[in-house]
């Protein structure tokens, strides 16, 4: 081959690369350039977190969060899009009808700054991934979980968390926290049972029979992972048009996320 | 050579007026030597087809040439010509004998000698002697101010040793207190160091010029010292704002000169005390030319601050004193609130308020409307600050010093408040700045609306030009010089890094930029450029647009503790703020006093309506150096409603603080604001710069005074020539020229030059 040829050749290859690198700068943009209505350019993303899972240690065989059993999934997707219908009813957010899966296997996660995670007792990271959400959440981003009850899942949900925010402390909100006050001023907090409540009338599961309204907080004070222990938002949510399911429970879920929402996007 | 064939020195015709002494009119011999020649023309015309060959060419009319202008010349004597001048009185004019005794004078560049004992060899080598032969003289020295002496030597010798030189004062002086006398001119002995000449300036004020010119009194001067340093590099001038907030980072440009270092590096340095700010290498420009560099430092916490510029000196360097100048700074922790309006929760206005946590110097207010009937208040005083929504009155809207508008359709702002918002930045001076958007500009309605004015481009038709689309950003060269955009401070870099900043998340199509708009940054969508980050004066206040609300990216997918996203919004409201007056503003000329402790000050004080408050009580505290501490009473100045001014005077050199406080007045005064000048005293400092002669001040000073610069080899003519002046007591005479050897060497050589002519071509 001539000299001229392999230049050529090389000239032709280097642009492909340059191109390819150009696309993927800005073609990958986490909300797609699919504009399907499940995918329509919106302000905020509900973007549910999907971790790997501790349950293949526990016999349960899972594959991580693309496993058969995927504990991040608890809810999905009804849960996110009835809260969604709720979100667009009463604020003023521009959001996406649809949910947003994430995962802290790529910067993709850098896009979506607020993310919500449940069964977080379960949740495991390798270094990589803990070091990707401890960044996610010191730029600026928002972490809210749910769905955990009682000592163990405590435990477990630390076990997480202390790889992540290893030196930042857990602390209990106080009524008169901004976090309550930011669209509806909640001060008459009560536990918040999942669908369970329907046919065992009670409001805890496990031994979590108090709700534990938590948080941990960055350097200035400002709440970067908003912690509901010992409840369910999410299932008051997924079952708020189910007429046994108390309507109580479902309005005051409602405005729990909607405020932790406006939280996420103003502080 | 000229006074051999024009038998009179060239003062005669330079100063003199020419005149013809003779009965007959001029016109006629004007007419007379247009006749001749014309006859002339006609009579070698009329022969010239008899005339031999060679003759009947362009020769023909070279003769006539010569012929005319010896019957010129001839006619023109005929009319007795002569120079008028005016003459001293021999002994009867006094002349002044000013001798700079600066301390630059003192520096050895004149074969070895001082400037200053140059100055006193030349006077005492026959130049004073000859001067008192034909005139009285008076000896002064000239310094900060002149002071007559008796003699060259004792009891009060001359010596360099003054640590300034006020040349056109000492002249004025001069002019004022002999204006009784007989002078009839002035000699000047200096190196031309006035001190407060500044690069490219005459440094001679036209009040001194003027005082001499009134007199007639013409100002001969005399330089001493090398017209340029071998081997110096000295600090020219530094531009720095006088008053920053903290924790700023601050733009200086310092201008420079070198001679002998072309193209060697040196080092730029900032210093607060021992403390180094800053420093950068640069490469030296040519000799002799003036060279701006940019330095950016952080100027660190509040107060009044004492910086030094300079270069870090180079070896073998001639002069290092010149190598530094400070200047006073003030730097402020005053908070400048900024009311964000935003209309719909965003990422934007997370980070923009996270961006504003980090700088004490700024507080941003903001209101959002989380729902169609709710809105969320942050960074309020008291719970009243925004309570029923935008603010609709002036004295709730102009305390704030910028106003961020970000998805906000121009409709929710009533009529009132759009006027409100035209006055707030073309009457208040404040800064608004508009951010792209769902509702934002042209979507939102903005185009159509009052306001479309006070918007830095023409909004493009339509309301479909926002998009959730990725856009890569780059500066313009606008940009690249702006200091709102430096993200690093070296500017190729700086460039390269907003190159390659993460993709906003959105865009706006913001139209084009209106004349006078300057566009700092683009958005490249695919193949379009579009305008980002456009910025404008209008009125006494400014308007940007970001035409994004997707800069949020550059905080969440730069790298953990990328500082670009929060230090450009920082910059940017820093920018939108920074020349919002408040209700006082305090001001003075000139806040870096050489050698002179004048201060003016001046204040304009506004209510809070930001109406001029002509009834003010207005009073500054001063604080100085050795325990100087006074209180002046501002007077309401007669120029302009609110504007107070007072007159006082720094006695010692160093810093002072001048803190300015405005009060209504009334049975029960209420505080209307402050203001804090620092300004400082130099005495002595001008003297190390421009210690070369400035040969250019002292030709100016004489050719504007119809003296003359002379050099020392020139100097035996002086006291022959200085008398032609027509200040002091004065002679008008009348110089005839018929008898100069040039008019006698023109009669002759005119017909020889005819005779060897023909000779030559043979036409005898």
């Amino acid at each position: 081959m001539k000299l001229s040829q392999v230049a050529l050749l090389a000239a032709a290859a280097g642009g492909c690369c340059v191109g390819l690198w150009a696309l993927q700068r800005t073609a990958d943009f986490g909300f797609g350039n699919d504009d399907s209505p499940t995918n329509v350019k919106a302000e905020f993303y509900w973007s549910r977190l999907a971790y790997s899972s501790n349950m293949e240690n526990a016999g349960y065989g899972g594959w991580g969060h693309r496993g058969w059993f995927n504990s991040w999934s608890r809810d999905y997707p009804k849960a996110d899009r009835q809260f969604l219908i709720a979100m667009h009813r009463l604020t003023r957010i521009d959001g996406r009808p649809y949910e947003q899966v994430v995962t802290l296997d790529s910067d993709e996660i850098f896009n979506y700054p607020w993310i919500y995670a449940v069964q977080v007792q379960n949740w495991t990271f390798t270094d990589a991934e803990a070091k990707r959400l401890r960044e996610y959440l010191l730029k600026g981003g928002f972490l809210m979980v749910d769905d955990f009850h009682g000592t163990e899942d405590w435990e477990n949900f630390m076990n997480g968390m202390r790889q992540v925010l290893p030196d930042r402390p857990v602390e209990d909100l106080q009524s008169g926290d901004e976090i309550f006050h930011t669209l509806y001023d909640i001060d008459d907090k009560m536990q918040i049972p999942g669908e369970q409540y329907v046919w065992t009338g009670r409001t805890y599961e496990k031994d979590g029979y108090q709700p534990k309204w938590r948080a941990i907080r960055d350097d200035k004070g400002r709440i970067i992972v908003a912690i509901c222990h010992n409840m369910h938002l999410g299932d008051a949510w997924e079952w708020a048009d189910d007429p046994n399911y108390p309507e109580t429970f479902a309005s005051m879920a409602f405005r729990v996320g909607l405020d932790y929402i406006i939280y996420g996007m103003t502080h | 050579m000229f006074q051999f064939l024009f038998k009179y020195p060239s003062p005669v015709f330079t100063r003199g007026r020419f005149v013809l002494l003779g009965s007959w009119p001029a016109w006629l011999l004007v007419v007379l030597i247009a006749a001749a020649g014309g006859g002339l023309a006609l009579l070698i015309r009329r022969r010239l087809r008899d005339a031999a060959p060679k003759m009947q060419s362009w020769r023909a009319w070279v003769i006539w040439g010569l012929q005319s202008t010896l019957l010129a010349l001839i006619l023109f004597l005929l009319w007795e010509p002569a120079m008028s001048v005016s003459e001293l009185s021999s002994q009867q004019n006094i002349i002044a004998v000013v001798v700079d005794d600066s301390r630059s004078m003192s520096i050895a560049d004149s074969d070895g000698k001082t400037r200053e004992a140059a100055a006193l060899a030349a006077l005492e080598g026959g130049l004073l002697a000859e001067l008192r032969r034909r005139f009285q003289t008076r000896i002064y020295r000239l310094g900060s101010q002149l002071t007559r002496v008796h003699d060259l030597a004792a009891p009060q010798p001359i010596a360099p040793v003054e640590p300034a030189t006020h040349i056109g004062n000492g002249l004025k002086q001069l002019s004022t207190e002999t204006a009784d006398l007989p002078v009839g001119a002035v000699l000047l002995l200096s190196d031309g160091g006035e001190n407060t000449a500044v690069a490219g300036g005459s440094g001679i004020s036209l009040d001194a010029v003027q005082a001499l010119r009134n007199r007639r009194l013409p100002v001969h001067t005399i330089g001493f010292g090398a017209e340029e340093l071998a081997h110096d590099v000295e600090i020219e001038d530094v531009s720095v704002a006088a008053r920053v907030t903290a924790n700023a980072r601050v733009a200086t440009t310092i201008t420079l000169m070198q001679r002998g270092y072309a193209g060697q590096k040196a080092t730029l340095t900032v210093r607060n005390g021992d403390k180094t700010l800053a420093a950068r290498e640069i490469e030296l420009a040519p000799n002799g030319r003036l060279q701006t560099e940019e330095l950016f430092f952080p100027i660190g916490a509040a107060g009044a601050k004492r910086l030094t510029f300079g270069v870090e000196p180079i070896a073998g360097e001639e002069n290092l004193a010149n190598n530094t100048v400070t200047r006073p700074i003030l730097v402020s922790d005053a908070k400048r609130r900024i009311l964000y309006v935003e209309g719909e929760p965003r990422w934007e206005y997370k980070f923009i308020r996270r961006a504003e946590e980090d700088d004490p110097t700024m507080q941003v207010v903001s209101m959002l409307r989380t729902s169609e009937n709710k809105i969320y208040r942050q960074g309020i005083s008291d719970p009243s600050e925004l309570a029923e929504g935008f603010p609709a009155r002036p004295e709730d809207l102009f305390g704030y010093s910028g106003i961020i508008i970000g998805s906000v359709a121009a409709d929710y702002f009533k009529p009132l408040q759009q006027e409100l918002l035209r006055e707030y930045v073309d009457r208040r001076g404040g800064g608004i700045l508009f951010l792209g958007g769902r509702e934002a500009l042209s979507d939102g309605g903005w185009a159509a609306s009052s306001l479309n004015d006070l918007l830095p481009t023409f909004l493009p038709a339509g309301n479909h030009n926002f998009h959730r689309n990725p856009a890569t950003v780059e500066l313009t060269s606008a940009g690249i010089e702006s200091p709102i955009t430096r993200l690093l401070d070296d500017k190729e870099k700086n460039a390269e890094r907003w190159r390659k900043l993460t993709y906003l998340a959105d865009y706006e199509d913001a139209g084009s930029p209106k004349p006078g708009a300057t566009v700092l940054a683009e958005m490249h969508v695919g193949r379009r450029s579009l305008p980002l980050l456009v910025t404008q004066s209008y009125g006494s206040g400014r308007t940007a647009i970001l035409a994004t609300g997707g800069t949020w990216r550059w905080q969440m997918s730069e790298a953990l503790g990328d500082p670009s996203h929060d230090l450009f919004w920082q910059q940017l409201l820093r920018w939108l703020v920074a020349e919002s007056p408040g209700p006082v503003m305090a001001s003075m000329p000139q806040r870096l006093l050489m050698d002179e402790g004048h201060v003016q000050l001046t204040a304009q004080v506004r209510d809070q309506e930001f109406q001029p408050a002509a009834d003010a009580h207005v009073a500054a505290h001063i604080v100085g150096p050795a325990g100087v501490n006074a209180m002046v009473e501002m007077t309401p100045s007669e120029e302009a409603p609110g504007l107070y001014q007072a007159e006082w005077t720094a006695e010692e050199p160093g810093a002072y603080l001048a803190e300015i406080t405005a009060e209504s007045a009334g049975a029960t005064p209420q505080p209307l604001g402050s203001d804090v000048l620092t300004f400082q005293r130099e005495d002595g400092v001008a003297e190390n710069f421009h210690t070369e002669q400035n040969r250019a001040l002292l030709e100016q000073l004489s050719a504007e005074t119809g003296g003359r610069y002379w050099k020392l080899s020139e100097l035996k003519n002086l006291p022959r020539d200085i008398s032609y002046s027509e200040a002091g007591i004065s002679v008008r005479s009348a110089k005839e020229l018929w008898d100069m050897p040039i008019v006698f060497l023109l009669l002759l050589g005119l017909p020889i030059t005819e005779w060897l002519l023909r000779r030559k071509w043979g036409v005898v």
